[in-house]
């Protein structure tokens, strides 16, 4: 607050002396709200490791797997075999609520059926393709779990950085300003104070005189 | 809701396999136009895509990609960098500097 807005008036300090205990409150309640949120956030950031270790490593898999059949069968087959599958993964996203925040809870539907209940023929299609497809399943419910923690990661990450902005915000903006203005007021006051004292003696003198 | 893929012929013809249906195939000339189109479908609630593509997208772009959460775009096949960042951002520490860096 800028001290040229304010008015050096007694209702004004009592108003900014009330106004600068309730940011103090704030600032020190924002703080443990950072800290419990980045303790919270550690735990999730060693499953998020571990999640893209993992989405990374089935890739892998997959992607060998895949040039495998594809090597072997040739890529119509292979293409054939993928656009005759029946199955539909599906997931629900719903939301759970920590510490005042909302997360998302994935939830997949990934039918992971029987081979002859797959869509394409059991003869005609080797077993290369077969194993290409499971692993790719695998990739998906690692994925579909990925994507669950890095949401929850990247939200809670967004909530650190809010809270963050608006500590120092409190610390090094709004509860400055608000002393200085306290500062500026009181200043203002105990001068008026001393003017009013020194015209009391000046006209006690005059009538003195008189 | 559904699980989509975004990438080339190659990178979807594996997810067609274990049964996405939702499949955008784009090159990397119309990758940004793509992706947008796929992220602003209701319907879509997990977007797989081929972490090699997100760099080609311009970096506002790849920022508000990796930011969502509605969809959830999961970048396959390449390690944590767009977490990284975001985390080094936010925290204002690499936590995932390993030791040998």
């Amino acid at each position: 607050m800028p001290t040229h807005d304010i008015t050096p008036t007694r209702s004004v300090l009592l108003d900014l002396k009330k106004r600068i205990k309730l940011s103090q409150n704030g600032h020190k309640i924002m703080k443990m709200k950072r800290d419990g949120l980045i303790i919270e956030f550690f735990e999730v950031m060693e499953k998020a490791k571990q999640m893209r270790g993992s989405v990374v490593s089935d890739y892998q898999i997959a992607m060998n797997k895949i040039a495998v059949a594809t090597a072997v069968e040739g890529e119509i087959a292979v293409k054939s075999a993928a656009y005759a599958i029946k199955a539909e993964p599906q997931v629900e996203v719903g939301s759970k609520s920590i510490m005042g925040m909302a997360v998302p809870r994935v939830e997949a539907k990934i039918e992971r059926g029987n081979i002859l209940n797959k869509g394409y023929g059991v003869i005609s299609t080797s077993a290369y393709i077969e194993e290409a497809s499971e692993a790719f399943e695998n990739l998906l419910v690692t994925l579909v779990r990925a994507a669950e923690i890095e949401t929850t990661m990247k939200k809670r990450l967004d909530e650190i950085e809010k809270t963050k902005r608006r500590v120092n915000a409190l610390e090094f903006k709004v509860i400055p300003d608000l002393l200085e203005g306290k500062r500026f007021v009181e200043f203002r006051l105990e001068e008026m104070s001393r003017e009013e004292t020194i015209r009391l003696k000046l006209l006690k003198s005059k009538s003195e005189k008189a | 809701m559904e699980i989509a893929v975004i990438g080339n012929e190659d990178f979807v013809l594996g997810f067609r396999l274990a049964g996405l249906r939702r499949v955008f195939v784009a090159t990397p000339e119309n990758y940004g136009e793509v992706i947008m189109k796929a992220m602003s479908d209701p319907n879509i609630g997990i977007l797989a895509a081929d972490g090699k593509d997100m760099d080609l997208l311009p970096s506002n772009v790849r920022q508000k990609v990796l930011d969502s959460v509605q969809p959830v775009v999961v970048p396959v096949g390449r390690g944590e960098t767009d977490l990284r960042e975001k985390v080094k951002r936010a925290i204002g520490v690499d936590l995932y500097k390993t030791e040998d860096e």
